[in-house]
């Protein structure tokens, strides 16, 4: 066992520990949920750092064509699916609460979100589409790299621009300085942890698959 | 006693309400009175303290079976 998984148990049970404990600043309508913010927000950066992932491996594989390289591109993508589905899950379950609503089509954050899991869906329907191992590597690998290219339009720039419940929106950043400070002494140190859980979770599953492909092909 | 009023009667709540009402906070140790503390909060922290330590119970096993499936495959591969 790596010691560094040692030290994200123990960085991520700090992390919830003070989550939960810490001294949050009143604020009408939000009171208590404002500590989702050390949770759901994370989800999303877990996200963004498992598709990265999958893109360099993509490109990387488009590069110099490795099954190896197509099993992480492809294990990236499914570590960062499952973060994005814990966002969207954690976000609708949080917009009840504070905005009224499971969910609206009146939220660009909420609906282009959506949208860009369909994206990734669809790399993985296009993947199960071939029988062929080197084409289905080629052909996913361009694919994927179109959809990494949605995920910051779809996430940040578009949403920006509209009007939206969401923080984020009208051409504000969702975090500025009239966040209460002490947020970030949880909300960064859960990002990290979050972001090395979902590299934990994706180094278990490549390795699975590499192990699973060499057996295949013994 | 009318056959109706049956439903009425709540026989469990008298059953036990002595033992319920019986877990008055200064009867209780010192962890008890914590957890009834800052409004429950540590009641929430255990439960998530409790999901975090099962999940990463499994993390580490799944990760130790991977680990020994690439030890079999690398001395079967050697072989």
């Amino acid at each position: 066992m790596k010691a560094w998984k040692i030290v994200v148990a123990v960085w991520m049970t700090l992390v919830i520990a003070g989550g939960i404990l810490i001294q949050i600043p009143e604020i009408p309508i939000l009171e208590q949920t404002a500590r989702n913010i050390f949770f759901h927000v994370p989800m999303w950066m877990a996200m963004f750092a498992m598709f990265s992932v999958s893109f360099i491996y993509s490109i990387r594989n488009l590069n110099s064509p490795d099954l190896i390289f197509d099993i992480k591109a492809e294990s990236a993508a499914k570590v960062g699916m499952v973060f994005g589905i814990c966002g969207l899950l954690t976000g609708s379950l949080w917009a009840r609460f504070t905005w009224g609503t499971w969910w609206t089509f009146a939220e660009p954050k909420m609906n282009l979100a959506a949208l860009a899991m369909m994206i990734y869906v669809a790399y993985f329907v296009l993947r199960s589409a071939f029988d062929d191992e080197e084409k289905r590597a080629k052909v996913s690998a361009v694919y994927n790299i179109f959809a990494v290219t949605t995920i910051p339009f779809l996430l940040y720039v578009v949403p920006r621009q509209l009007t939206s419940l969401h923080p984020g929106a009208d051409g504000n950043p969702a975090f500025s300085e009239i966040t209460a400070a002490e947020l970030r002494f949880i909300l960064y140190p859960a990002m990290i942890g979050f972001i090395a859980v979902a590299f934990w979770i994706y180094d278990i599953v490549h390795r699975y698959k590499t192990v699973q492909s060499r057996i295949e092909n013994l | 006693m009318q056959e109706d009023s049956v439903a009425v009667v709540d026989t469990l709540t008298q059953a036990y309400a002595e033992k319920w009402s019986g877990a008055e906070l200064e009867q209780t140790n010192a962890f008890i009175s914590l957890m009834y503390s800052n409004d429950l909060i540590f009641v929430v922290l255990g439960v998530t303290l409790i999901i975090w330590a099962v999940l990463l119970f499994f993390m580490f096993r799944v990760d130790s079976k991977v680990s020994s499936l690439e030890d079999k495959i690398n001395s079967v591969e050697q072989e």
